[in-house]
């Protein structure tokens, strides 16, 4: 029991990091960043829920790798954002990308 | 209970937490980049501690290869990528830290003051979870991988489409101004 309260005690941590960078960053790469923290949080808990709760079921470890698909595809989309962001306004720079909600 | 694994599983765990702290703390960015690398390289020991071998291995290359690419990117957009000037690029500060501790604290709580139940002290050997993590993939859950592989098309087709009026973008801006 100790061992699952340890883990998911860390996971809440690092999804809080996650969150507070997430909130706070005013750059496009640094919120991406607290997402993956976010993200890896996430996996942690599925995999100690896997570990100590379920180990024969097998869903939980496949979520883990829905989780890290997601993980790539939420940096390629979030590059591809910032890269046009860069070259039309030269800047990823989130404060000043207001002009994106008109 | 096993002790030698809860100190292991104690101090991966402040490693994980003290190098995701300082992916926000340092004002250069390709620390960042790999603070966050070595952060999430901790995860997949972890997983590894925690006996999914294929995740762990799993989490450790892909996270070598996202990070590394990360850290190029920053490079490339930033302004000050060394972390020479100082820069702030925070804002908001006291409200992130605030709903940050609530929603750590609250999870937390949670965690410790809910029933478990029983607790499993055996699990499958490695090769036995892979051919059983295969035939989930391929049998039950068949149906919620493959959106995972839908969403990577998606994915695709939405990383090519802010370029492909590029061209005809630019021409529209020049002739305005």
């Amino acid at each position: 029991m100790a061992e699952l309260i340890l883990v998911l005690a860390i996971g809440a941590i690092l999804f809080a990091i996650g969150l507070y960078g997430a909130l706070s960053q005013t750059n496009l790469v640094m919120i991406m960043m607290g997402i993956e923290l976010m993200l890896g949080a996430a996996m942690l808990n599925l995999v100690a829920f896997w570990r100590y709760l379920h180990p024969d079921t097998y869903s939980l470890q496949m979520f883990v790798l829905v989780g890290m698909t997601v993980m790539a595809l939420e940096a390629a989309v979030g590059f591809a954002v910032g890269t046009q962001r860069f070259r039309s306004k030269g800047s990823v720079e989130m404060e000043e990308a207001s002009d994106l909600k008109e | 209970m096993n002790m030698v694994r809860l100190i292991i599983l104690a101090v991966l765990g402040l490693g994980a937490i003290w190098f995701a702290w300082r992916v926000f703390m340092t004002s250069s960015m390709v620390r960042s980049a790999l603070s966050l690398l070595a952060s999430m390289a901790i995860l997949g020991i972890i997983f590894l501690v925690l006996e999914a071998e294929f995740l762990g291995i799993l989490q450790i290359m892909m996270m070598a290869t996202e990070m590394s690419i990360m850290a190029i990117f920053m490079m490339m957009y930033m302004m000050d990528p060394g972390g020479m000037g100082n820069m702030d690029m925070s804002h908001q500060k006291k409200l992130s830290i605030g709903v940050g501790i609530f929603s750590g604290a609250t999870v937390i709580l949670l965690v410790a003051f809910s029933d478990w139940g029983r607790i499993a002290i055996q699990i499958p050997e490695a090769s036995k979870q892979n051919y059983d993590l295969g035939m989930e993939l391929m049998k039950r859950s068949m149906m919620i991988f493959e959106t995972a592989g839908t969403s990577i098309l998606v994915a695709m087709i939405a990383t090519v489409l802010p370029f492909k009026n590029r061209k005809k973008n630019n021409q529209k801006s020049t002739d305005n101004g």
